[in-house]
């Protein structure tokens, strides 16, 4: 780890409320940061604490000891949200106000209340065109489109504000195969063309290494291991990380982009 | 023609109960199994009001200003609590808030009626104070569960939608507006319809008792115009009260949604 990390969380352990009402500890002093420029997937079993760790970076969620850094400042000096401007986060199933694409794809600015932005300009343009999200569908109800067009409109919305990390949590787990591998390509080029820090939280081993610089597993609210693609999905150093790839459906693993 | 109300004697009370038990035997005859409730409902009817008016009757003689404010202090406690017992799930700090809200939503309103509009001498003559608050306390209290229950609805429905606008870097208050107008809507409605059908679809109470009691319909007209005017302004402000302090029950301090 570098100091250099634009997004980093240092030692943080967090717990959730369960059913029985006692809370549940889901990390447990959990390094992880991501750098400009960086696509680092998070993988690991339901429950290994995923979600909550990415949470943790954009503030819906507060560790309960540890901190989140943000070019080494911690986010806590920022307001809330001003952060998650900043670091949007791009949830598992589409949400989409009503109204057109345009509407939806303008919504940051007009939730922070700042200006519109000019969806004809050339920089505006390539950015959504990097989503994949097409100028033909601007007057069209969003939430009339299909779910893997909506999951690119969410995406650009995100991208449409004074957007420095990526945070995304399972996008493509209920795209199909062609659609999650294309916004897989989306990611790639917006962490390489606009120098984004982007997390993906993934169950797809596949999709993970298909465009990740770099995997960490997480098993039980710890990183077991970290590394580039290769090495964690083929050449596992732990049992945990050996035990868990098994888990995994075949056609997930050994296949490359 | 009489410009004094005629006394009910005791028989003639006893001649109207008997209507309770013909209800009584109409539901028994129809199998509803509801004799029971009509006569416990009846009853408790009867000692209660009955409480009600020995109490009114000392308070008028009394003139004093401490035992009329002791009886609205009474109401409103009546009021959250009630509104405690019909709302299902209880917002964060749920008493505190709603005990506010109805506090100077409810005061408010009727103080300004007596004092700014009627003028009344002295300010907290009973005949007048009591009767009008207890009007506007229960409408407000309608109104304040139906806002409060459709504001939790609200944060339920639409958790995903909030979610997604703090993300992208609104504020709490922007993102709880949907949810916020559409409980105020909800509350409301009541008082709105109210209005609407006043005079053609019944005759409301107060003017009913007012002209009962040898008022000249006009006046009695005047005062259901103007009591419908405080009751909505009371509900909205009470409502609007009870949303600007809820809402942020639903947040956390670092204007997250509260997990549930």
């Amino acid at each position: 780890m570098s100091l250099t990390e634009l997004l980093l969380a240092k030692d943080v352990t967090a717990s959730r409320p369960s059913e029985t009402g006692l809370p549940v500890r889901v990390l447990q002093k959990t390094t992880l940061g991501v750098n400009a420029g960086e696509l680092l997937a998070v993988v690991g079993p339901s429950g290994s604490g995923k979600s909550t760790l990415l949470r943790l970076y954009n503030r819906l969620l507060e560790p309960e000891s540890g901190q989140i850094l943000l070019s080494g400042r911690n986010i806590k000096s920022f307001s809330p949200p001003v952060l998650r401007a900043r670091i949007p986060l791009v949830a598992q199933k589409p949400y989409l106000f009503h109204g057109t694409v345009k509407d939806n794809l303008q919504a940051s600015a007009r939730l922070r209340r700042a200006a519109l932005p000019d969806l004809q300009a050339e920089e505006i343009k390539g950015l959504i065109e990097r989503c994949q999200v097409s100028p033909s569908w601007f007057d069209r109800d969003a939430r009339k489109l299909s779910i893997g067009q909506q999951q690119r409109i969410c995406l650009a919305r995100a991208m449409l504000g004074p957007c420095e990390a990526l945070l995304l949590d399972e996008p493509t787990s209920a795209l199909d195969r062609p659609t999650a591998d294309q916004m897989a390509n989306s990611f790639r080029q917006l962490a390489d063309n606009m120098g984004l820090a982007i997390i993906l939280v993934t169950h797809d081993l596949r999709l993970a290494e298909r465009c990740a610089d770099r995997i960490a597993l997480l098993l039980d609210g710890a990183v077991v291991e970290e590394g580039p693609a290769s090495q964690i999905l083929h050449n596992p150093q732990t049992a945990g990380a050996r035990q868990f790839l098994m888990s995994e459906p075949i056609e997930h693993r050994g296949a490359t982009a | 023609m009489s410009t004094t109300i005629i006394d009910l004697s005791l028989w003639d009370l006893m001649t109207v109960y008997s209507l309770l038990l013909m209800s009584i035997g109409l539901a028994h005859l129809l199998k509803a199994g509801q004799g029971r409730d009509i006569f416990w409902s009846g009853l408790r009817m009867f000692v209660q009001l009955l409480l009600v008016g020995y109490v009114l009757h000392l308070v008028f003689s009394l003139q004093s200003a401490l035992p009329v404010l002791l009886i609205l202090a009474v109401m409103i406690g009546f009021a959250v609590q009630t509104i405690g017992a019909r709302v299902q799930v209880k917002m964060p700090r749920f008493y505190r808030v709603v005990g506010t809200a109805i506090l100077f939503g409810c005061g408010g309103m009727t103080f300004f009626f007596c004092l700014v509009v009627i003028g009344l001498k002295p300010w907290y003559d009973p005949r007048y104070l009591i009767p009008l608050a207890g009007m506007v306390i229960g409408n407000s209290m309608t109104g304040a569960s139906l806002a409060v229950e459709r504001l939790n609805a609200e944060f339920r429905e639409r958790r995903e939608e909030i979610e997604t606008t703090l993300c992208l870097g609104s504020t709490v208050q922007l993102a709880a507006e949907p949810a916020v107008s559409s409980a105020f809507r909800a509350a409301l409605i009541p008082s709105v319809n109210a209005m609407a059908a006043m005079g053609l679809v019944f005759l409301p109470g107060m003017m009913t008792g007012q002209i009962l009691s040898g008022t000249e319909p006009l006046i009695a007209v005047k005062y259901q115009i103007a009591i419908m005017c405080v009751i909505t302004g009371s509900v909205a402000l009470t409502t609007f009260l009870i949303l600007r302090l809820g809402y942020r029950s639903y947040f956390t301090s670092y204007q997250s949604l509260r997990e549930d």
